[in-house]
């Protein structure tokens, strides 16, 4: 096993986030001759004339004008002819595929594979998915036509609504995405990223090397895991107009309890200026379910109370020790507890996922007027979840910290205020007091439907090119 | 019908009841239905389950032959667990998600019984990462085991070696077994109904493919809770 990283050998995607390109398209393709298809790849690794350009993490000087990355699905690497010693090796959540892990994910309800529209209904068809990043539509479709022109080796099988980023990083809901992202040992310089969170190791997104669990190395799939690793891509449809008049009823609520005062300790000015208390309390309700304050991500770790604290306070540098007012059950704790107190003590800090998302839809105007008749266009983010072990590090998060609880026995049965599997008649969360008191907000819907998706593997440069060089 | 049974309809239901007949029957009768009728051994472990409360208490019954069957070889079992005791202890510590566990001797089986919080994987993962010497002097005297250890380096082989030996969880609706079946064949038509009459000789193959199981998912005085929601309660720390 070699140490050295290079970053040439490594998909582009995986170590950057290509944030001045903010078009997105994924391809979701099936491979229709093998022999074409591994010329194909060969041809993308290499970089034809006639075929995109695989991009990856070493740029020389210039930032390529499009981006261009690969996944694999398991039927994919199978349609492909991978030698069995190989495909024996991968781990049996990228064999069984994402829809098969369903319950494991909180695919259930309106989000089950079985609801999903094509081409996301026929998973053994799906063999690799193609994204496409870029400034202009013109340039997605260009590099799709190339990306298709010989029309022998692969068929388009369909793809989900192009990504585009709005402004300011901002996403559907509000929140500011994009703050926070591991920062690598031997990737990222130490005092380049202020963080109050530990270096990841580079075995945290890459197959082939040391992980966060001390002594602990996931199986590198032989013949092709060096410097790969998996992307869990999901279409997440977010039901914005929902979200909205939640956070008006929810509002409603709390201006009922004799503790709303708790929630406004600074008064609702503080909040924004000129707001009312009701509007105040539903940026006070949008912030403890996330752990950030709605548009400028001011953490609650770190600025409970309002969203614009004077001094002004680090985005991420910051911690849950001690008596932090960041809910336990707000989303960006769920997903990431960082260093503070949790059940299962060795996992702090071993979830974390490289998280690359795009939203999909037109901005929702809450202030624009609306034919109650017609349907909301569709929204949702367009999401990729990278890690060098799905099973560690995705589904770890996804089963028993989003949809569970289980780090903390305050939230323990409840699900991910955001994204989890919430149920109108169970779901509840709960809202931290100043006193360490909680007002509890039940019958907690669901906002997140997941609408598709794939679990992928993203080869090496080096992997891509030995596929491509597969005879038999 | 009952009322329409004839004599020889009698004659031949009575034959279940004879001893003769059983042992007859075990030695002939099932292997050759079990021929004529594969039955594919059901998967291990607690039925899923998207309520939350649902995934708190599960069971693990794991079943491990040893390599040594004989006094010498449980003598080397029981030596593995006492020479570990502290480790295990504190390894439960930090886990974090395990109710109680349990070391047994049955037979020329080792076998370990425990009670968790949460996903399967993610409980033998996170002992691994804790106390993964532990595993490896026991499993090292069990069959096979000699293929997933150290399990530092084998983690997804030795949690695919651990879920192929926790015991297959009979469900509390006896008849919900055969949706299983199906489930596990693919089989997607509406079932018909459950004819109790045909259930002995389904279940028997089952319990063929499927010699050791747990019947039922186990008894909770109180469940939906979680260790450390227990513990907090009894003001433990958690």
């Amino acid at each position: 096993m070699s140490a050295v990283f290079k970053f040439a050998d490594v998909q582009g995607n995986i170590v950057r986030g290509y944030r001045h390109k903010p078009r997105v398209r994924h391809l979701v393709l099936e491979i229709i001759d093998r022999i074409a298809a591994r010329r194909w790849l060969a041809a993308c690794a290499s970089g034809g004339d006639d075929v995109p350009r695989i991009t990856t993490g070493d740029w020389r000087e210039v930032e390529p004008v499009t981006c261009f990355n690969i996944g694999l699905t398991y039927e994919g690497l199978r349609a492909l002819g991978t030698p069995d010693s190989s495909l024996e090796t991968f781990p049996i959540e990228f064999v069984e595929g994402m829809n098969a892990r369903a319950l494991k994910l909180g695919d259930v309800g309106e989000s089950a594979p079985e609801t999903w529209p094509a081409p996301f209904n026929d998973p053994k068809r799906i063999h690799i998915v193609a994204t496409i990043y870029a400034h202009k539509i013109a340039q997605l479709n260009q590099v799709q036509h190339q990306a298709l022109a010989d029309g022998k080796a692969l068929r388009l099988l369909g793809a989900p609504p192009d990504g585009c980023s709005f402004p300011h990083d901002l996403v559907h809901f509000g929140y500011r995405d994009n703050i926070t992202q591991p920062r690598l040992e031997g990737v990222h310089e130490a005092d380049r990223y202020a963080d109050g969170q530990p270096r990841a190791p580079l075995g945290t997104v890459l197959l082939g090397y040391p992980t966060n669990f001390e002594g602990l190395m996931w199986r590198v799939p032989k013949l092709l895991g060096h410097n790969g690793t998996f992307n869990a891509f999901r279409v997440l449809k977010q039901d914005v107009a929902g979200f909205e008049a939640y956070l008006d009823t929810a509002a409603q609520d709390l201006l009922n309890q004799a503790t709303v005062a708790e929630l406004l300790p600074l008064g609702a000015d503080a909040v924004g200026r000129g707001l009312s208390s009701h509007a105040a309390l539903r940026e006070v309700v949008a912030a403890n379910m996330c752990g950030r304050w709605r548009r400028n991500g001011t953490p609650l770790a770190l600025s409970p109370d309002t969203p614009n604290p004077s001094p002004a306070v680090h985005l991420t540098d910051f911690d849950y020790v001690g008596d932090s007012r960041c809910p336990y059950g707000a989303h960006i704790r769920r997903c990431n507890p960082r260093g503070g107190h949790i059940v299962q003590r060795v996992a702090n800090n071993s979830r974390r996922l490289v998280r690359r998302g795009v939203p999909y839809g037109p901005p929702y105007d809450r202030a624009q007027h609306r034919d109650p008749n017609q349907a909301e266009p569709e929204r949702g983010l367009l999401g990729n979840f990278i890690g060098a072990s799905l099973g560690a590090q995705f589904e770890a998060m996804s089963c028993d910290w989003l949809n569970l609880g289980l780090q903390d026995p305050r939230i323990t049965g409840s699900n991910d205020p955001i994204v989890g599997a919430n149920d109108s008649l169970t779901g509840w969360f709960d809202l931290p007091l100043k006193s360490g008191k909680t007002i509890r907000l039940r019958g907690f819907p669901r906002f997140v439907q997941t609408r598709g998706g794939a679990y992928t593997f993203l080869p090496s440069l080096e992997a891509i090119r030995f596929l491509g060089s597969l005879k038999n | 019908m009952p009322g329409d049974e004839g004599w020889f309809d009698r004659f031949v239901n009575g034959l279940q009841e004879s001893d003769v007949f059983k042992r007859l029957a075990s030695l002939v009768l099932v292997p050759f239905w079990a021929w004529r009728m594969p039955v594919k051994p059901l998967p291990g472990g607690p039925r899923p389950s998207t309520q939350p409360g649902d995934n708190l208490q599960c069971m693990m019954n794991l079943i491990m032959p040893l390599k040594i069957k004989s006094p010498i070889g449980r003598a080397e079992a029981a030596k593995a667990i006492a020479e570990n005791k502290d480790a295990i202890f504190a390894g439960l510590n930090n886990v974090g998600t395990v109710h109680f566990a349990r070391f047994v001797i049955v037979g020329d089986n080792i076998c370990m019984f425990s009670v968790y919080d949460g996903d399967f994987t993610n409980y033998i993962r996170d002992f691994i990462a804790t106390i993964g010497g532990v595993f490896n002097a026991v499993v090292e005297l069990a069959e096979g085991g000699e293929k997933v250890i150290p399990c530092e380096c084998h983690v997804e082989a030795f949690i695919e070696w651990v879920r192929a030996r926790d015991l297959y969880q009979v469900p509390d609706t006896i008849t919900d077994f055969l949706r299983d079946q199906e489930a596990l064949n693919g089989d997607k038509a509406i079932p018909g109904n459950d004819d109790l009459s045909l259930l002995p000789r389904k279940l028997i193959l089952q319990l063929r493919a499927n010699a050791n199981v747990s019947l039922g998912s186990g008894y909770r005085a109180y469940p939906g809770f979680s260790v450390a929601q227990v513990r907090k309660r009894l003001g433990i720390g958690w």
